[in-house]
């Protein structure tokens, strides 16, 4: 159990507005071992961020609230940290990498200062050291030290970027989450951002969330998946399991649009239908509309998660329902 | 920067022949003889005639202008007041002092109040104290200056002989003046930085801020403040434009012998020497205050320094290498 640094017991998080409820996150059940890369996959709206900011005590204020569940960090409840606390986690146990490198950074504040202002938050030492061990950290990333005295706009995105995993990784935190940490930037960008993460978590030993919709970052970078469709966790497993020998059918959906070198196709796989609308989920499982493998019986129930392999978890009537007969 | 700031004082010259033609055509189409004016009804009609002929009033409006821009340019001479004789500029000089330490005083007040109260409302939006900031704005908003002095002045004044109701003998006189120019701008600078605050706190670099375990305070101190006053910046340089020259309501109410007044009361004596000089020397003194205001935009957001300051440079820098890869 000590080995777990993260685990998610039962989360639930809903999005209230006046008019309506948004239920984001449902249920979920996530557990992490220390030094593992988890990827967490699933399409927009999913409810993958949602996740990543609950743990990180983010969720839009007066908006957000976390209904039910426990996200215990190296064994302790951070739902139940006060403010204070928690932000004595953030930045330092817990970083936070984000999607958008252009909007991320401070305008106004030159990079040094803004990767210095976490080293000064959680570790005592001077302005001039933490300057010190800023200009290290954008050594660390690849770029020049001596351009810590630049402003964000004279950096390109990829750059950015950089600087961005530099104020994440700046004290050395024991979890990184990082939240389609290259979307924002193009291909070539990627795997240069993508190389480095992988670099820098290999020598840190850094627990590591990577949330994309990318299963080619997922196979090229994580240890464990999570498939997220509808504020749930479909499946979960090692790489190799999910990859090999997925069973829950929008996973098996899910690579099958993944476009094919060697097959010559004119139209990619699509899954029909839209995701349900979170604000009016089905009582029923939810992936039924768009399923191709659905029953009759897929209508009346809403499958538990069950493992059907030693550590795989699947959300699916029809393998609950198999192993039960 | 310096190559920047001559290039925008040379601006000057266009704006001030612009704003000087513009009065001179007006001045030509406008009836009655200032020569008549200046010695009223009872004088002859040779000592008119002798006087049109001494300010050169029978010269053609082309020679007229050129004169008087050559006495500027050559003298620093805006001409003779029509009313009293003394040069324009003497006369302007001591009524542009009172009326910018009076906009200082208010662009001030209204600044610090206003960014205030937006501050509170943008970081307590949607509560009471947001609401309640809303109406007291609205309510100096919609109220007329002069309404406001008025009160003041029976509060103050009247009631508690704390300060003179009028004119500007004892340093206590600008107070009344300032309070009431600067309260009614409260509002604006209120919503600016209500929306502007708001507009920030959303921004992705703020929830990177929180991420980091920054407290509330300090990201609001550090990390909004400064991109939450560009467009207050803004506000502040037109509001110190507009009350310089445009505050004659007030000035009279307050018996304050202000610029504003002084330009008003010699369009009504047809003193156009004096019109014509009150009027380039705001320009003059608001193309200045416009070039502070960008030269603050420039210090508070760096990614304009590389826009205005190297955007000539750079983009020669720049169309060099095209050329190259070309």
């Amino acid at each position: 159990m000590d080995e777990n640094i993260l685990d998610i017991e039962d989360l639930v998080v809903h999005y209230e507005t006046e008019d309506e409820v948004v239920e984001a996150v449902n249920n979920i059940k996530l557990t992490m071992k220390k030094g593992e890369i988890l990827g967490l996959v699933g399409e927009t709206g999913a409810g993958k961020t949602t996740t990543a900011l609950a743990i990180m005590g983010l969720l839009p204020e007066r908006v957000g609230a976390i209904k039910k569940g426990k996200i215990k960090f190296e064994g302790e409840n951070l739902l139940e940290k006060s403010k204070r606390e928690m932000r004595a986690v953030r930045g330092k146990k817990i970083s936070m990498i984000f999607q958008d490198p252009m909007t991320a950074l401070n305008p106004v504040k030159t990079v040094g200062d803004q990767i210095a202002e976490v080293i000064l938050l959680h570790d005592k030492c001077s302005k001039v050291e933490a300057l010190k061990r800023a200009q290290d950290m954008l050594a660390l990333v690849g770029i020049v030290p001596e351009r810590y005295k630049d402003y964000p706009h004279q950096f390109s995105g990829g750059m950015k970027q950089r600087i961005v995993i530099a104020i994440a990784l700046a004290c050395e935190p024991d979890l990184l989450i990082a939240d389609e940490p290259t979307t924002a930037l193009d291909v070539t960008i990627q795997a240069q951002i993508l190389d480095m993460m992988r670099a820098l978590q290999k020598k840190n030993n850094t627990s590591t969330i990577l949330i994309t919709h990318d299963l080619g970052v997922v196979a090229e970078m994580c240890d464990h998946c999570a498939v997220m469709y509808a504020g749930e966790i479909v499946e979960y497993g090692t790489l190799e399991e999910i990859f090999d020998n997925p069973k829950h059918p929008y996973t098996k959906a899910l690579y099958k649009s993944i476009p094919s070198l060697d097959k010559d196709v004119d139209r990619l796989h699509v899954i029909p239908g839209m995701v349900c609308d979170p604000s009016d989920l089905p009582s029923h499982c939810s992936f039924y509309d768009r399923c191709d493998e659905k029953c009759d019986a897929c209508k009346l129930h809403d499958p538990l998660p069950y493992e059907i392999k030693d550590g795989h978890v699947v959300k699916c009537l029809k393998y609950q329902a198999r192993e039960e007969e | 920067m310096i190559k920047y700031i001559i290039k925008r004082i040379l601006y000057l010259i266009p704006i001030m022949l612009g704003v000087s033609a513009i009065i001179f055509i007006l001045k030509t189409f406008t009836p009655g003889d200032p020569a008549r004016v200046i010695l009223g009804n009872d004088a002859t009609q040779e000592q008119v005639d002798a006087k049109r002929e001494e300010l050169g009033l029978n010269d053609p409006v082309i020679i007229q202008y050129g004169n008087y821009i050559k006495g500027i340019v050559t003298r620093g001479d805006f001409g003779d007041s029509y009313r009293t004789g003394n040069p324009v500029l003497s006369e302007i000089l001591p009524r542009l002092k009172t009326s910018g330490l009076i906009t200082l005083g208010a662009v001030a007040i209204g600044a610090v109040i206003g960014v205030l109260l937006g501050i509170i409302s943008a970081l307590r939006k949607y509560t009471w104290v947001d609401s309640l900031v809303l109406v007291i704005s609205m309510f100096f908003q919609s109220v007329p200056e002069f309404v406001v002095a008025l009160v003041l002045i029976f509060i103050f004044a009247v009631n508690y002989h704390l300060l003179p109701s009028s004119g500007i003998e004892t340093a206590s006189g600008y107070i009344l003046p300032m309070l009431c120019i600067g309260l009614s701008s409260v509002a604006s600078y209120t919503r600016i930085t209500r929306s502007s605050m708001l507009e920030v706190l959303s921004e992705d670099y703020i929830r990177t801020a929180k991420a980091k375990g920054q407290t509330d305070s300090n990201i609001t101190k550090h990390h909004a403040l400064r991109n939450a006053m560009i467009p207050v910046a803004q506000s502040i340089g037109t509001n110190l434009g507009n009350s310089i020259g445009g505050a004659m309501v007030l000035e009279t109410v307050f018996g304050v012998p202000g610029v504003g007044k002084y330009i008003v009361d010699s369009i009504t004596q047809r003193n156009y020497p004096s019109v014509l000089g009150g009027a380039l020397i705001i320009a003059m003194v608001l193309t200045i205050i416009n070039l502070l205001v960008d030269i603050s935009f420039i210090l508070i957001d760096p990614r304009l320094k590389s826009t205005i300051i190297a955007g000539g440079k750079k983009s020669k820098k720049v169309k060099e290498t095209a050329a190259k890869a070309a």
